[in-house]
């Protein structure tokens, strides 16, 4: 097995904008280790959200390849990439989106029913999961019953409970003030850590950014920095 | 899934379970009350409507049915096999007793009225009309049909030399109870046909073309007069039910010679059978008009729900749905709602049936002339069938379904990173 979990090589993205042709992604080669944690840092349409979803398999580029845990998505069907997403991935969204009709524990059961976990395992790795990120007693609430960083804190547990190859996170913080983001983020520092969960985060907040070992810096589409240091 | 995309988990792969689905599409329903409540609503409002409108109709049609086949015509016929188109004297039913022992025996068969139809020309004292014979056998006739039962005065024919007349041919001729009838006519054979009757009986059957034209005497003494030995023209049949009574016709069919002819009701009475087929066909359109206005909305309230949860579905198909089983999930929510509203809706027309059943509609006495003349009554009963029960809430249900896969298509065209920006 690779030790890359990312490789994208020369990757270019271009949108029509009011029938405007704007270069999402230029030229870009990007590549992430197993265990690292990368945040991708810039302005509003520097790019990292559009880099995000072409790793994640949500959107493909014009041009380049893109490679997660040794699979080449440039070639997979839309179903396949549904596939690798629901077993491969796992995602944390700005605005939660949890489903509001199941309560915390069912969320973050949903992943593993719809990988067709049975049901013993699947109720035993989501309690698990949710004492583990300390919310267990917001078990059997709903979404609309909880605070801004519990629906994270669900919304986490219910992308890392199925043990993906990569966390994607797009804008984790956007909507928690800043303790509850650096709770957020010590949360995912420790799964990184202790649990060797590969993260790869979009974000402007200089916090979260602080927290990642791995900075790098987009503009315009393209790689303008790329540094390791010290995290927070 | 191909096992290079998922070679390297530890998860197993698998379906979604469809409970999850179920559940979830039942969840849903209650994240917008109003418009659940809305949209079933207008579904249990349809199939209320429709059920028992349709209730009241084909309760209206056996009314109809039966009160027009009853009167006069009987439920099935048997006769000569040309008579019915050419109506001429001469093509009776030969062998009359015989055959009348087969019908008699036939399954289903209540009672049979044998009958000699004449036309002949009818004079009391100086005044003379023309009238229709019915040569009959009375006692057959008041176990299989009403209009004999029908009279304004008098008694009905007891002995020989009897007749009843219509009241307005009575009126016509001047004749009253009691008076002398002449009958003239032209028998099988070619020859004169004279009885001469007196009057015991009038009859007002509220059909004109009867009360102005009838004259009922006794079978043996037409048959006699007209020179018809052991011969009829029509042999009126009651039957156990009406609802069976071409069961009986083709019995009857495999029973008898071919050169007889058997005709249910709906042969004998065309007009009352394309009357009701008019009036199921208005029915029909008026029950589709309602239902498709509740489907129409229906439509609409899918299509809100769609693309308010537009960014939901970003979410799940992000994280690794396919979009048939979101389109699933929308299904078993569509199958919820109509569900609920069939089952309101089917209760409510039950329980409205069940009572109207007994206690009937009253028309009015403005209704009344106009229900004789259409064979109705003066109350109106619904019908309980399975027609009425099952139409209405089939055609919702299948409605319902395209209304929300109709929207939901467009969750096939959806891209996940598109749909996560939406406004939700």
């Amino acid at each position: 097995m690779s030790d890359l979990v990312v490789r994208c090589h020369s990757i270019s993205r271009t949108y029509q904008d009011d029938s405007v042709p704007v270069r999402a992604l230029v030229d870009v080669d990007f590549e992430v280790a197993r265990g690292e944690f990368v945040s991708l840092a810039g302005p509003s349409g520097s790019g990292k959200s559009t880099l995000l979803n072409i790793i994640g398999g949500l959107d493909r580029p014009d041009a380049g390849t893109v490679e997660v845990d040794g699979v080449g998505l440039n070639q997979l069907s839309e179903s396949d990439l549904s596939d690798l997403r629901l077993h491969k991935l796992g995602f944390v969204f700005q605005a939660y989106n949890l489903i509001p009709v199941l309560s915390a524990r069912e969320n973050v059961e949903f992943i593993m029913q719809l990988q067709g976990v049975p049901a013993g395992e699947r109720h035993g790795r989501a309690e698990a999961m949710l004492e583990e990120l300390g919310i267990e007693s917001m078990a059997d609430r709903r979404p609309g019953e909880m605070s801004g960083g519990q629906q994270q804190r669900v919304a986490v547990a219910r992308a890392i409970v199925t043990h993906p190859v990569l966390l994607l996170a797009d804008e984790p913080s956007a909507n928690l003030d800043s303790t509850t983001t650096e709770e957020l983020l010590k949360l995912l520092r420790r799964l990184n850590e202790e649990h060797g969960v590969t993260i790869v985060t979009a974000t402007h907040d200089p916090l979260v950014m602080s927290y990642a070992r791995r900075q790098v810096r987009l503009r315009d589409g393209r790689i303008i920095e790329d540094s390791a240091r010290e995290a927070a | 899934m191909s096992e290079a995309v998922v070679g390297q988990t530890d998860v197993r792969t698998g379906g979604v379970h469809g409970f999850l689905i179920v559940r979830i599409g039942w969840r849903n329903l209650w994240r917008n009350r109003r418009r659940t409540f809305l949209t079933t609503g207008g579904i249990a409002f349809a199939v209320f409507l429709v059920v028992s409108f349709m209730a009241l109709q084909l309760g209206q049609y056996d009314v109809m049915e039966e009160n027009a086949t009853s009167l006069l015509t009987g439920h099935v016929q048997v006769q000569h096999a040309h008579y019915p188109e050419d109506s001429r004297f001469e093509e009776t039913i030969e062998h009359a007793s015989q055959v009348l022992e087969t019908v008699r025996a036939t399954p289903g068969v209540v009672a049979v009225a044998p009958r000699v139809e004449a036309f002949a020309l009818t004079s009391v004292n100086e005044r003379s009309f023309g009238a229709q014979v019915l040569g009959v056998d009375i006692a057959a006739e008041q176990q299989t049909v009403r209009f004999v039962r029908m009279l304004a005065s008098g008694h009905t024919l007891q002995g020989p030399q009897e007749a009843v007349l219509g009241t307005v041919l009575a009126k016509n001729l001047g004749a009253s109870l009691g008076d002398e009838v002449v009958v003239l006519g032209a028998g099988k054979e070619g020859g004169v046909a004279a009885l001469v009757f007196t009057v015991v009986g009038l009859l007002e059957t509220g059909m004109a073309d009867l009360d102005r034209a009838l004259l009922l005497a006794p079978l043996p003494e037409v048959q006699a007069g007209f020179g018809l030995d052991d011969e009829v023209h029509t042999l009126a049949i009651r039957v156990d039910d009406l609802h069976r009574s071409q069961q009986v016709v083709r019995r009857l069919r495999a029973a008898l010679p071919a050169t007889l002819t058997v005709r249910n009701w709906d042969q004998v009475l065309p007009e009352l059978r394309q009357g009701i087929e008019v009036d199921k066909m208005g029915g029909r359109i008026m029950y589709g008009i309602i239902m498709a206005l509740v489907v129409f909305s229906a439509i609409n309230s899918f299509i809100m729900t769609v693309f308010e949860r537009t960014r939901e579905f970003g979410m799940l198909l992000a994280i690794g749905m396919r979009p048939g089983h979101i389109m699933g999930m929308i299904q078993w929510e569509a199958l919820f709602v109509s569900l609920l509203g069939i089952a309101i809706g089917l209760a409510l027309a039950s329980g409205l049936t069940l009572w109207l059943m007994n206690v009937g509609i009253y028309l009015g006495e403005g209704m009344q002339e106009y229900a004789r003349q259409f064979y109705m009554p003066d109350r109106m009963y619904p019908a309980f069938s399975w027609e009425a029960m099952t139409v209405a809430p089939l055609v919702m249900l299948v409605g319902t379904q395209i209304a929300a896969l109709l929207p939901s298509l467009r969750i096939r065209r959806l891209k996940a990173a598109d749909a996560l920006r939406a406004e939700g």
